[in-house]
């Protein structure tokens, strides 16, 4: 029936009223809404809570109606809650997204975030996304189900939403607002923020000034005059001179845009691998120094269940994996298991490429998935969103022509700015033009539901790795009467270890603990093997009712063995800073 | 017996009356008390109140059990004019246990205070710099000194899980002996990696296998182990060491290093304090890292750097010299070094002079000791003695400077020097070893005594107000050392139709650079500003605002404008240092030939 009243919609938009050989045929479509004739596309569900066209961007007011408008439609799937302000004093939504089932503390969980740099904004849409896939998916689809069930998300659309806001609501480049708004003296006058750029024409954007000039080195491509600036060839005389990003001198310094808003990366604030402005640009006055890093890592720092991180940067179609600079910390171990996640991701993100930030694109010190691993010891990826070759599907990245060509035929031309006169303070009467802030680092409207989508399904493979674990082989062998071996498989069956390398070495988080106890049992003695033929056995120095386990390895197992002596009922534990608490009950032979 | 010395507040008010009265005779004038917290507000609060015309205090920040941390702030004229002059910060007590570092701060607070109305060169000071000082960063833990039992730690109360085992201040020490000090522990025990020294047993080695030893004793923090984890007193109470908090060398995981760099309230509130506070040119730190000590190593520069930018080091080591020499050490003694010390953070990220030294310590108290007149010549003390086992942090040891003989045996030497001297002078500072029936080791040997809590960071008894009054006046004299912009010179010269070419020299009158090269290299002192007051359109040559990195002592930097000015008028250069205060001057364009 619903098949039947869908394909009626389909006739009645495409004007074919009357003309259908349904039974019932109205004359005239009916105004309605046609959600309440919509059949499901796999991928997401056709009835919908919560409607969001997720074919355009949200400023932060705008994510923030989205995260409270889910919490409305699912107060039992999650919590929302701000983890700290801003320098403006925005809020930093996050929305606590697991099954009402278990204590949400003591479950595996993924932090996921976005924007920390303000321009990157479809991070927000990606993460907002994912809280609403997995909102409606939950008892539906169970792989959702299972997930949510075992584990617990909490999802920050944005951690930069100063940032995020100027960007949607001041005139920017594609690049500009990458900081947050805290106040910097960059041009060292006394004066922060003082010259910045200026939309001189009131479009929105900051595009760039040209200036005619016989001594130029530009001209235009000749195909494509309105779109692209060439260089040109070193014997041939020029007719323009590039004059930077729109603006004017408004300090009257000589400089032009020299201390725009802001004057930092809060992607360098991070406290591992920190190092100073002049040695990492952009680093702020100190760890941590700014209100938002250090919320974020608050944040994660208080939550030792946090076992894979995900952060979402613009652009260029990047799976990142630290270490930030050449020398630092990845352990070995850990690697394995990040690029394994990593290449999984490649086969599910086309233009996607798995890469390390300081050997494949560049180095950067003190950045946030660095600190993430590195000092807590989680699986943190980052992802650069959008691939250009997502607009020819191309099998490299297009030409300045192929993206003029995609402009033209497939955008009719909307983000390209024509050049305009315009009569310059400073350089006189000059001409200002180029392309608007939203081409080039994030995708057109039909695209970036695709790029949310994808991005999700990457951080629900990388959350279902998150340790699984077991403590479903126990096995009590007597002895003799009244003595006991009691063996226990404690296993884990993802790729994750409940404690990675770098966790084990620094001993970053308390080890697993698998304790034994039992009203008429005494244990005698208790070791650990690492194989399941007990060949090994270490045995523990003192209380051997409580033994530590650094790490349960990914798809791997670690047994533990009690001699105990008396009888009846005893209890065996498994606390796992990564994992459920998990209790096993039997009676002794 | 400095455990139990009595506190007397009342005699902080009556030092101060008898330093205004005769601020000349300041030495000897009486041993300072070591402060616990409501001491050092009370002082503070009657000092601010005696001399309210050049002393301001404020409570800067709060611990988290509400102890105020106290910033003073000392100079004459109004907020505005302090806030441009060069300033100077002075921080103690920001590791727990430095009383002495808080006593010697204080003493030079005192000093200045009472100076300004009787001392010529104190008056010109405070009316020329401003002076900052912290007399305690770490109330918490100095609290410490005064608890019963008394155990010295350097961390404040922030409960850590200093073993990493998910229990928090599960197992710390514990008076077994019951003398109200947490001393140490030896247990005789074939696994034990330490012995006693050859040439002192009171005291302990770690044990060189290289050289066939074998070891044999524990040597442990007095306590039980209460986790029964095999370690002992591994997870007491607190805390955070502020002076490893900081980003330079900053050690991740280190049990007393906070959980990142500049993670406590009260270290956050002394970096903001510096990043909101430009104008601090120089910085000196009661505690580790000793810059004055040894003179530190240098390098080319390089990113990120790892010592001291080659062109700075005649600095520290004239300052190094003028200090040794300013305590009465006759020669260069062994230098803490520490990672994460506020103290580097200040040079390498801020870029700003930055010193340190202990207000005293075993190894200058054996010095001053050795060359008092008639003086036996001492041992050269580099080589430090192995550490107190839990002090994982405090393992890094400094580098040892002079050539040693190769045969002599020159670990613990130090100590053994320290002992002999408190044998003579403090024997309350060595708690002889007495046997104790240990309930951890049954039908073992295991002895109680060692140094006393604080015997190796605070004189005994009272801090000498010799010693302080010797700092003091390094401290001043360092105040008047720092780089002061004035101009030298301003001409206009007329080149016809009131077209002018405006020149300025600036001239750097101080005793220090307006710019260290690691200042100037890392543009965290930010360049000098020349400022001309004309309009753009005047302006045929030149920028009006222009900038002049960092200016030797005694050196001139010239800066030249083309301006036009049909009319005869004045115009004024300005110029605004980071560091080195401000001057300004005019000069009238006036259509006349020179």
């Amino acid at each position: 029936m619903r098949m039947l009243l869908f394909c009626l919609g389909i006739c009645a938009i495409a004007g074919m009223a009357g003309t259908g050989s349904a039974g019932s045929v109205d004359r005239q479509p009916q105004p309605a809404d046609p959600a309440r004739h919509a059949f499901p596309a796999l991928g997401a569900v056709a009835e919908r809570k919560v409607t969001v066209e997720w074919n355009r961007f949200y400023d932060h007011a705008g994510l923030g109606a989205i995260l409270a408008n889910l919490h409305e439609g699912f107060p039992n799937l999650t919590r929302l809650y701000s983890i700290g302000k801003s320098v403006e004093g925005r809020e930093l939504w996050c929305l606590e997204v697991t099954s009402p089932t278990g204590d949400a503390s003591r479950k595996p969980a993924m932090y996921i975030d976005g924007n920390i740099h303000g321009n990157e904004v479809q991070a927000g849409e990606t993460v907002a996304y994912t809280a609403w896939y997995l909102c409606h998916q939950y008892g539906r689809n169970e792989k959702v189900t299972q997930l949510l069930n075992r584990c617990v998300f909490y999802l920050i659309p944005t951690i930069n939403p100063d940032g995020r806001d100027s960007w949607f609501h001041e005139a920017h480049t594609a690049n500009s607002s990458r900081s947050g708004v805290m106040p910097v003296d960059d041009d060292h006058d006394g004066v922060a923020d003082e010259d910045g750029p200026d939309d001189l024409d009131g479009d929105g954007s900051i595009t760039t000034m040209r200036v005619r000039d016989p001594h130029g080195r530009w001209k235009p491509h000749p195909d494509f005059p309105e779109f692209i600036l060439i260089p040109t060839a070193p014997d041939e005389p020029g007719q323009y001179t590039v004059l930077g990003s729109e603006g004017i001198d408004n300090d009257g310094d000589g400089d032009v845009n020299e201390d725009p808003p802001g004057g930092y990366d809060m992607n360098r604030n991070w406290a591992w691998d920190w190092q100073p402005n002049y040695v990492q640009r952009g680093s702020h006055e100190y760890p941590f120094s700014l209100p938002e890093t250090r919320a974020v890592a608050d944040f994660i720092a208080a939550r030792p269940n946090i076992a894979a991180l995900q952060t979402y940067h613009n652009n260029g179609g990047m799976i990142l994996r630290p270490p930030g600079r050449e020398g630092g910390v990845m352990r070995a171990g850990d690697e394995r298991i990040h690029q394994a996640i990593a290449q999984r991701g490649e086969k599910m993100l086309p233009f996607y490429r798995s890469m390390i930030v300081w050997k494949d694109l560049y180095p950067a010190w003190g950045g946030e998935f660095d600190w993430a691993y590195a000092a807590q010891g989680i699986v943190s990826f980052c992802n650069e969103l959008w691939s250009a070759r997502n607009q020819d599907k191309g099998a490299a990245n297009p030409t300045p022509e192929e993206s003029a060509l995609f402009l033209k035929h497939l955008l009719f031309g909307e983000g390209v700015v024509p050049w305009r006169t315009y009569q310059h303070p400073t350089y006189g009467l000059i001409e200002i033009g180029g392309t608007q802030k939203n081409w080039r680092r994030v995708p057109p409207s039909f695209l970036l539901e695709e790029e949310c989508h994808r991005n999700m399904a990457f951080t629900l493979y990388h959350a279902d790795q998150m340790p699984l674990l077991s403590l479903n082989q126990v096995t009590a062998e007597k002895i003799k009467e009244g003595l006991y071996a009691i063996r226990v498989e404690v296993a884990n069956a993802r790729l994750i270890p409940s404690h990675t390398e770098q966790d084990v070495i620094n001993r970053i988080h308390p080890p697993d603990l698998v304790t034994f106890t039992g009203p008429e049992v005494k244990v005698l003695t208790a070791g650990v093997a690492t194989d399941r033929f007990f060949k090994q056995i270490t045995p523990v120095k003192r209380r051997p009712e409580r033994v530590e386990i650094p790490t349960i390895p990914g798809m791997g197992a670690v047994w533990v063995q009690f001699i105990v002596s008396g009888r009846g009922k005893f209890t065996v534990t498994l606390d796992s800073p990564k994992a459920n608490l998990l209790e096993h009950t039997q009676n002794l032979p | 017996m400095f455990a139990h010395a009595l506190l007397r507040p009342g005699i902080c008010l009556l030092r101060l009356l008898i330093l205004a009265a005769a601020p000349g005779a300041l030495a000897g004038d009486g041993d300072l008390d070591y402060l616990d917290n409501t001491a050092l507000t009370r002082q503070l609060r009657d000092l601010s109140k005696s001399f309210g015309e050049v002393v301001r205090i404020e409570p800067i920040a709060e611990t988290a059990e509400k102890a105020p941390i106290w910033r003073i702030e000392l100079g004459s004229g109004s907020a505005e004019a302090r806030v441009q002059r060069p300033a100077m910060l002075v921080v103690a007590g920001i590791e727990g246990d430095d009383l002495a570092g808080t006593a010697s701060a204080m003493y030079w607070a005192e000093t200045l205070a009472a100076g300004y109305s009787k001392n010529e060169a104190i008056r010109r000071l405070l009316d020329s710099t401003t002076i900052h000082i912290w007399p305690r960063l770490n109330p918490e833990g100095a609290q410490h000194f005064f608890a019963t039992p008394r155990l010295e730690s350097a961390a404040n109360s922030r409960p850590v899980d200093d073993d990493r085992d998910g229990f928090l201040d599960e197992d710390g020490p514990e008076d077994l002996d019951g003398d109200g000090l947490i001393t140490w522990m030896r247990v005789e025990d074939p696994e034990g990696e330490y012995q006693p020294d050859p040439a002192e047993p009171r005291l302990m080695l770690k044990a060189d296998r290289v050289k066939g030893e074998r070891g044999g004793w524990q040597y442990l923090i007095e306590g039980i182990d209460n986790d029964r984890d095999r370690a002992w007193n591994e997870d007491g109470s607190g805390g955070v060491n502020f002076n490893r908090n900081f980003p330079y060398n900053y050690r991740f995981f280190a049990p007393d290093a906070g959980r990142h760099q500049i993670s406590e309230t009260e270290t956050r509130a002394l970096a903001d304090f510096m990043v909101s506070h430009p104008e601090i040119g120089l910085v000196f730190t009661f505690g580790a890292n000793d810059t004055l000590a040894q003179t530190p190593k240098a390098e080319a520069p390089k990113r990120p750097p790892t010592a001291l930018h080659e062109d700075d080091l005649g600095w520290y080591r004239e300052l190094g010299k003028a200090w040794r020499e300013g305590l009465g050490l006759k020669k260069e003694i062994p230098a803490d070094a520490q990672p994460g010390t506020f103290t580097e953070w200040i040079y390498f990220h801020r870029g700003r002079f930055s010193l340190a030294a202990r207000p005293w310590s075993p190894a200058i108290q054996v010095e001053l000791a050795s060359a008092a007149p008639g003086e036996a010549k001492s041992g050269s003390g580099e080589e430090k003695k192995e550490e107190s086992p839990s002090k994982e942090a405090e393992k890094e040891k400094p580098a040892k400077q002079s050539a040693q003989k190769p045969d002599a045996d020159k670990r613990g030497e130090e100590d053994r020097a320290f002992l002999k001297w408190v044998d003579a002078e403090a024997p309350a500072c060595f708690i002889p070893w007495k046997p104790f029936d240990h309930p951890d080791f049954p039908g073992q040997k295991v002895e109680i005594g060692g140094f006393a809590p604080f015997a190796k960071t605070l004189p005994p008894g009272r801090f000498p107000a010799k010693l302080a009054d010797r700092h003091a006046t390094f401290l001043t004299t360092l105040g008047g050392m720092l780089p002061r912009v004035a101009i030298h010179k301003l001409t206009a010269k007329h080149l016809g139709d009131g077209v002018y070419d405006l020149t300025v020299q600036v001239q750097n009158l101080g005793r220090l650079p307006t710019a260290l090269a690691q200042g100037d290299l890392s543009r965290e002192v930010q360049a000098s500003r020349v400022i001309l007051s004309v309009d753009e359109k005047s302006l045929l040559s030149g920028r009006r605002t222009n900038f002049l990195k960092g200016i030797p002592p005694g050196g001139i930097r010239e800066v030249r404008w083309i301006v036009h000015a049909p009319e005869e008028r004045p115009v004024e250069v300005e110029v605004i240092s980071a560091i080195a205060g401000r001057a300004r001057a005019t000069v009238t364009l006036k259509k006349e030939t020179l």
